[in-house]
């Protein structure tokens, strides 16, 4: 593949006169080098982050679900919502690496490691919700089949909730071994740099005794095109499942045939803000403008253009079907959405995911990194809000008005919540530090093809 | 900081460069340790049989052994019957009959008593007993742990024989200087005890015996005085009443002692086209007005004029006192009243003589068969007048000794700083008391007695209607009957029970066996009238004013939880949501939409829904206190509502100590006072309120209404719609339509549970009987301002916007466009000034097809071959997905650990206080889910109970705590594959109809569509 001719149109995607050297010096650099000064104060935020959300966790489990803001007739909010938000964040690494791997698209090249790390990142905070929202933690494996003594004591096949527990834990092992199969040529780079013993050693543990030869290449090749195919349809599947908790159920808001190709959109498009997010940032500080360029960040922009637009529609789909259907209880629940005591998380979710990406239309806009750093952000939480409008203005005025309340989170949602983030940006931060951020065997592949340098001269020729 | 101190360890140390000291500096050890002798001696070591290995294997075992050896595991305190006694057997629940009196309530029940533990309270159905919530949640009085446990003198705690020596002999003192002894008790209704109480004057001399009631009903028992000439009174038997006018009488509350809801209920159920009419007028939002066809409103003191004019047009004379609004109303009450002639009856809750007299004129006019004048009641029996004077005695100094039982008057007195500081001028002072109250430490003896459930006793609630009373438990404490304590007063070696006894034995029994009577609790003679009264009721009218009337009145009230507040303490009974406010933990001034706006007066929900209200300070004749406002739709404009009972502040833990004492301003005895002035202080309350919307929404479906003319007239599919859903293109009954196959129902039992819209009055009683059956934990103010109330029944209660619910349903469809339907919701979230009220217990409907059980992933709520939806707490992980996906919202969640745990420091976390937990329902831990179980422990023992006896199960033997407790007959439970059972006909009535039928749920609780009769012409 690596010798494929590329339109002269198409925009190189490494940037500058580089050679295969120069990739690999580039990519190992992050992790020879030190730390700088940036990266401490930003890993020790993270930390304190987490340690202040481990905090809230074991308060919660030491004392009970009680410390959170729900009630009677809330059930679930922030923990539900920051569940569904970092699933949908996670969709984006996946996507990007087997769709695109499938549909040959190169530029994924320069982003898929970093995207699949953010994705098993957001996965195990994802992950971590299911778990802590439950009274009785320390029974957690109720929830797994295991084979046990009490006859017919089993799980409910019925329940969606257990459907989560197969499709984020298939999730989350398809994204691991998918990452680390990429991750292998390039670990062995790493390990045939190191000058330290210690490093030379975890390094070729984990290439797994990478050789580099013609057969591994070929296995390499093969594998990926597999777990490609495997993850793909994941892609899909994780949201639809994530969204029966909700699409299954008799509450109205939450009762929608919509929903799964509407969370799916909306994964999709959080999942690529929180990329944008992510590599804007890295790129400029682990000075890989090279290979994350411009074009990158434009080709997701688009792709959060679209998305959110997709979004858009579900929205107004699920309004008009609201008032189309007749019922009144639907048609109160989405009334109160957008006019009832909750209407300005209904306005920030509209505004952020709706509006703000319709920016993208423009090509200055999308091209501006600064933009699309903002749009990124403004963008996650958006999504944010969409999932706590889901969740809380449908079950806290359901059917039996004297059920009716509201919820206001405690100090420990939203320590828990900040404690995720902390979390997530503690493994990010520590394997932009330690791990290969670029797919730089992949990367060489397409430095004769898409490389700027060599796109100049071979244009040249044609000349 | 270091010290600078120098210790001197020898002589030595005095002398300069001493040798000794010199060595002992620079060595640790004075001498050498001889660690080369003994690790050198390598072949003594080699010798030995501890290895290296081997001596760190103990050290490691020791250590574990030692640091496990250190956990102490629970200790369980459980006793064996080494020998057991014969009438208990493990498991087995005994029953006794007695009867509550506690000079508030007065009830026939029976009592559950497990491993020699009451655990429940139930009406004595067989002696006609019905109980309120009140009565219901008396047993955990008994294990109250604030209970006065033993004798005091003067505050300190005494022998029983050293204060009665010395009472004996200050009463002798009190005796020999000529001064009067008063007894000043509750209305205690007991024959035997007034025996003794002669006994006692007898041995004593010039003693009194003052009634006092907290909530006096004085007027109605002077006006009967005064017509029939005998203090009672008059029973009222509403099932037989077409028509029922109440002026200011909350008959379905505690007026004249409460307990009229069961008769009113069936009159109230509509049987061959009829059903009773009832109109109330009324200024505080009431039971009765909440279940009145016709409610209006009216100030307080405008009642008496209301019921003056109906009283003239009834007589046919002149009306004389005008009262424009009310004319309408009157004329259609008075008409209502005259079209059922002897089936009708007007009652007023005025405090007023001339106003009770004129009510009892009416129903003498209408030759009433509803009141009964002959059987009368003995539940009140307070007479103002010997109260006051007592008062105005004791301050001039001639009392002698006041001994008090079964009051509170330090408390409840309007006036109770005169009375405290005439305690102190009396030379002996004696409360008998179960509570370490206010009085208790305002007297020089408490005496403590014991809990009813732990005592004997006689009552006559109504007139040859003996009912006994008798211990069920060993007294806790050490406490002793007042009764009893009288007898040693008096000499007497007898105890109370020998002295009932005999006393039964001769006067009441007739020859009967006593042994029965005790088993029955109960024993009814025939009565017979006394002399026909001789009282002209037509000069009644003669002397009648027009009262005063105020800008603002106020209208003290009691509140259902509460009643007289001496079971203030009672965590069952503070967690009792109001059935009108639906607020907990708390009295409030109730006020009109009108005035709290022209004060400024709010009402506000904060961020998690919790609803504040300000604070303003009420003055009445020129006492002030500052209190919380509720807007209470239905208030009268100018009118303010206050519940007594709250405001204890002595007896009773922190947590419990809620409200303001609306007694200071019940002057002189009048619910009414006119003096009234409001002024906003800034700040605000937070109220424990469990239900923050009080509309329907026009949710028609949700409380099926209709009237009893389109009852009678139209088809039920008009007024009973069934829901249509679209299947394969045809409109069909949502019913009709099934997503699983189902399964044979047919065999076996299959439970099901009939509520009565019509029939159920909102009491609560069967809250409290399902909290005390099925052992639901009280979760405290905090807890219930965040939503969390555990409560596996509630009574919803809903406002209509429009002037009633039909009105509601039209608004709602009228709403056209996006913008018209927005602005309609919005609008209908607001209930109506003169809303009418309705009221739906919920509980878990134990759907056939229950949402909750298809998404729970460990499969612990699964559905019963008896039809419950059952809950199996061990295999709960509390996702709480089962309740969020539940439509009726019922399933309560355990947010903390509730038992043992001293943020809940209430009966759960004392062993006094577990001793009423019912040992056949688990307590469930922190985290899992519970809800109504259709209490599954007590069919499945009726089911063992006939197995075990090879009979099938009787017609109407299955019940649950609801249903048990319902003593209007509006909750009914049993087995509709028992044909015979009442249940099994009341699902197929045309009247029934599932709550959400549209969802498909198909649940096993069936409603009766609420029928109201509001035809007027």
């Amino acid at each position: 593949m690596s010798s494929h001719y590329e339109a002269p149109i198409r925009r190189p995607l490494i940037v500058g006169d580089k050679s295969y050297h120069d990739i690999t010096v580039e990519v190992a650099a992050p992790v020879e080098g030190k730390a700088n000064k940036l990266w401490w104060t930003a890993f020790t935020i993270a930390l304190v982050a987490f340690l202040w959300g481990l905090g809230s966790i074991i308060y919660t489990i030491g004392t009970g679900i009680g410390v959170w803001g729900l009630n009677k007739t809330v059930g679930w909010a922030w923990d539900i919502t920051n569940f569904v938000w970092w699933v949908g964040i996670g969709h984006a690494g996946t996507l990007i690496s087997a769709v695109l791997l499938l549909f040959r698209q190169k530029w994924r090249m320069g982003i898929n490691r970093s995207a699949e790390a953010m994705t098993i990142f957001s996965v195990v905070q994802a992950g971590l919700f299911p778990v802590i929202h439950m009274g009785r933690v320390w029974d957690a494996h109720f929830v797994l089949p295991i084979p046990n003594q009490f006859g017919s004591l089993w799980t409910n096949f019925n329940s969606p909730l257990l459907w989560d527990v197969f499709a984020i834990s298939t999730y989350l092992s398809v994204s691991l071994v998918f990452w680390w199969t990429g991750l292998l040529p390039d670990f062995a780079m790493l390990r045939d740099r190191a000058v330290k013993p210690f490093q030379k050693k975890i390094y070729s543990l984990l290439s797994f005794g990478w050789t580099g030869r013609a057969k591994d290449w070929q296995r390499f090749e093969e594998v990926s095109l597999v777990l490609a195919g495997l993850a793909t349809p994941l892609v899909l599947s994780v949201h639809t499942i994530v969204s029966f908790d909700f699409a299954t159920s008799v509450i109205p808001g939450w009762h929608t045939t919509i929903f799964p190709p509407y969370f799916v959109a909306g994964a999709v498009f959080s999942g690529f803000a929180m990329v944008n997010t992510l590599l804007i940032i890295m790129r400029k500080v682990s000075n890989l403008e090279a290979y994350i360029t411009k074009q990158h960040i434009e080709l997701m922009n688009i792709v959060i253009m679209i998305t959110g637009s997709i979004v858009g529609c579900a929205y107004i789909t699920e309004l008009f079907i609201a008032w189309y259907s007749g019922v009144e209880y639907e048609q109160y629940a989405f009334l109160n959405r957008a006019t009832g005591p909750y209407w300005w998380a209904y306005l920030l979710m509209m505004s952020c995911n709706v509006f703000s990406p319709q920016f993208m239309w423009s090509k200055k806009l999308r091209q501006s990194i600064t933009f699309s750093f903002i749009i990124s952000i403004v963008v996650n939480i958006g999504m944010w809000f969409e999932r706590f409008v889901i969740i809380v203005t449908s079950l806290h005025r359901d059917y039996l008005p004297s059920s009716w309340t509201m919820f206001s989170p405690t100090f420990v949602d939203i320590g828990i919540y900040v404690g995720t983030i902390g979390f997530f940006f503690v493994l990010f931060l520590l394997y932009a530090r330690t791990f290969p951020v670029i797919a730089q065997a992949e990367v060489k592949s397409i430095l004769k093809s898409s490389g700027e340098n060599f796109k100049k001269l071979r244009d040249g020729n044609h000349e | 900081m270091a010290s600078n101190k120098k210790y001197w360890k020898s002589v030595e140390e005095l002398k300069e460069n001493s040798l000794v000291v010199d060595t002992l500096k620079n060595n640790e050890f004075v001498e050498e340790i001889p660690t080369d002798d003994f690790l050198g001696d390598k072949e003594n070591l080699e010798a030995s049989s501890t290895t290296r290995r081997d001596f760190l294997k103990y050290v490691g075992f020791t250590t574990a052994a030692a640091s496990l050896a250190a956990c102490e595991g629970p200790v369980v305190k459980s006793i064996p019957y080494v020998i057991k006694p014969d009438d208990i057997i493990p498991g087995v629940a005994e029953y006794y009959a007695t009867t509550m009196a506690d000079g508030f309530d007065f009830a026939n029940i029976l009592v559950k008593v497990r491993e020699g533990r009451p655990i429940k309270i139930e009406p004595n159905k067989e002696a006609n007993g019905s109980t309120n919530a009140r009565v219901q949640a008396s047993v955990l009085s008994l294990y109250d742990s604030l209970r006065l446990k033993g004798p005091k003198a003067n505050g300190e705690a005494t022998s029983w024989d050293k204060a009665n020596e010395e009472i004996i002999a200050k009463l002798n003192d009190v005796k020999t200087a000529g001064l009067p002894i008063a007894i000043l008790t509750g209305t205690c209704a007991s024959p035997s005890t007034k025996k003794i109480v002669n006994q006692f004057s007898e041995t004593f001399g010039n003693v009194s015996h003052v009634v006092y009631d907290a909530v006096s009903e004085s007027a109605a028992l002077d006006a009967f005085e005064t017509a029939y000439g005998f203090r009672a009174l008059p029973d009222y038997n509403f099932e037989k009443a077409e028509a029922i006018v109440s002026i200011g009488a909350d008959f379905l509350g505690d007026w004249q002692g409460g307990g009229f809801d069961a008769g009113y209920a069936k009159g109230r159920v509509p049987s061959k086209g009829k059903m009773s009419y009832h109109m109330h007028i009324e200024s505080n939002m009431t039971l009765s007005g909440a279940n009145a066809d016709k409610r209006v409103m009216v100030k307080p003191s405008k009642q008496i004029t209301a019921l003056a004019r109906l009283y003239s047009v009834l007589s046919g004379g002149a009306v004389t006192m005008e009262f424009t609004p009310l004319t309408q109303a009157i004329d259609i009450a008075a008409k209502k009243l005259q079209e059922a002639g002897s089936k009708a009856v007007v009652v007023t809750g005025i405090q007023d003589e001339k106003a009770q007299l004129l009510a009892l004129a009416i129903n003498k006019l209408l030759n009433s068969e509803v009141i009964d004048t002959v059987a009368t009641k003995n539940v009140r029996h307070g007479n103002d007048a010997t109260v006051k004077q007592l008062i105005t005695d004791m301050n001039a100094g001639k009392i002698g000794a006041v001994i008090i039982n079964n009051a509170n008057p330090v408390y409840s007195l309007p006036n109770s700083t005169e009375f405290v500081e005439g305690l102190k001028k009396v030379k002996l002072s004696v409360a008998f008391s179960m509570q370490d109250n206010e009085t208790a430490n305002a007297v020089q003896y408490a005496l403590a007695t014991p809990h009813y459930l732990e005592s004997w006793g006689d009552v006559v609630i109504k007139k040859g209607h003996y009912s006994l009373m008798q211990p069920t438990i060993k007294p806790l404490f050490d406490t002793r009957q007042f009764q009893d304590t009288l007898l040693t007063w008096t000499g007497s070696t007898a105890s109370y029970y020998d002295f009932i006894k005999e006393f039964w034995t001769a006067e009441v029994l007739n020859g009967t066996s006593w042994n029965q009577a005790l088993h029955d609790g109960i024993f009814t003679t025939e009565v017979v009238e006394e002399a026909e009264s001789t009282f002209d009721f037509s000069t009644v009218m003669k002397g009648m004013e027009i009262p005063k009337t105020g800008d603002l009145e106020l209208s003290l009230y009691i509140k259902t939880g509460m009643g007289d507040g001496q079971m203030a303490n009672n965590p069952w009974l503070q967690e009792f949501p109001d059935p009108i406010s639906r607020t907990s933990w708390d009295n409030y001034l109730t006020m009109s939409k009108a005035d709290a706006a022209e004060l400024g007066v709010m009402n506000e929900n904060v961020a998690n829904g919790a609803l504040n209200g300000s604070l303003v300070e009420l003055t009445v004749n020129g006492v002030s206190e500052v209190l919380p406002v509720l807007i209470q739709p239905g208030q009268a404009k100018g009118s303010l509502g206050l519940s007594v009972g709250y405001g204890r502040t002595q007896g009773l833990k922190e947590e419990m100590q809620t409200g303001k004492n609306a007694f200071k301003f019940y002057k002189d005895f009048n619910t009414t006072q006119t003096e009234v002035s409001v002024k906003v202080v800034g700040g605000v309350h937070e109220f424990a309120c469990v239900q923050l919307h009080n509309t329907l929404m026009g949710r028609g479906d949700i409380i099926k209404e209709t009237t009893l003319e389109d009852f009678n007239s139209k088809d039920s599919k008009e007024w009973n719609k069934v829901p249509m859903v679209s299947m394969d293109h045809k409109e069909v009954e949502a019913t009709s339509v099934d997503l699983w196959e189902s399964f044979d129902r047919s065999i076996g039992h299959h439970f099901n549970l009939s509520i009565d819209l019509n029939a159920c009055t909102g009491c609560g009683a069967c809250v409290i009987a399902c909290h005390a059956e099925n052992n639901v934990p009280v979760v405290g103010k905090q807890e219930i301002r965040k939503s969390r109330d555990m409560h596996w029944l509630r009574i919803d209660r809903y406002y209509s916007h429009e002037e009633d619910f039909a009105a509601d349903n039209e608004k709602k469809e009228a709403g056209t466009g996006v913008m018209g339907y927005k602005d309609t919701m919005a609008e209908l979230e607001d209930p109506s000034e003169n809303p009418s009220v309705a009221f739906q217990p919920v509980m878990c409907q134990h759907c056939n097809h229950a949402p909750c059980e298809t998404v729970c992933p460990v499969a612990a709520t699964s559905h019963g071959r008896q039809g419950q939806n059952q809950m199996a707490y061990n295999r709960c992980v509390g996702t709480r997905y089962c309740a969020n996906n539940c439509p009726y919202k019922v399933r309560r969640f355990n947010w903390f650990k509730y038992p043992e745990n001293s943020e809940f420091d209430y009966y759960m976390n004392d062993d006094l206080g577990r001793m009423v937990l019912n040992p056949d329902v688990t307590v469930r831990s922190r985290g899992v889910m519970e809800k109504c179980s259709m209490c599954i422990q007590m069919t499945q023992a009726t089911i063992l109970k006939a197995k075990k006896e090879g009979r099938p199960v009787n017609t109407n033997e299955f019940e649950t705590a609801c249903s048990n407790a319902c003593s209007t007959g509006a909750m009914v439970f049993g087995d509709i594959n028992h044909k015979e059972d009442t249940v099994a006909s009341l699902t197929e009535d045309k009247r029934a109809y599932h709550l959400l039928e549209h969802v498909g749920t198909k649940p096993n609780v069936v409603y009766h569509v609420k029928v109201r009769n509001t035809q007027e012409a």
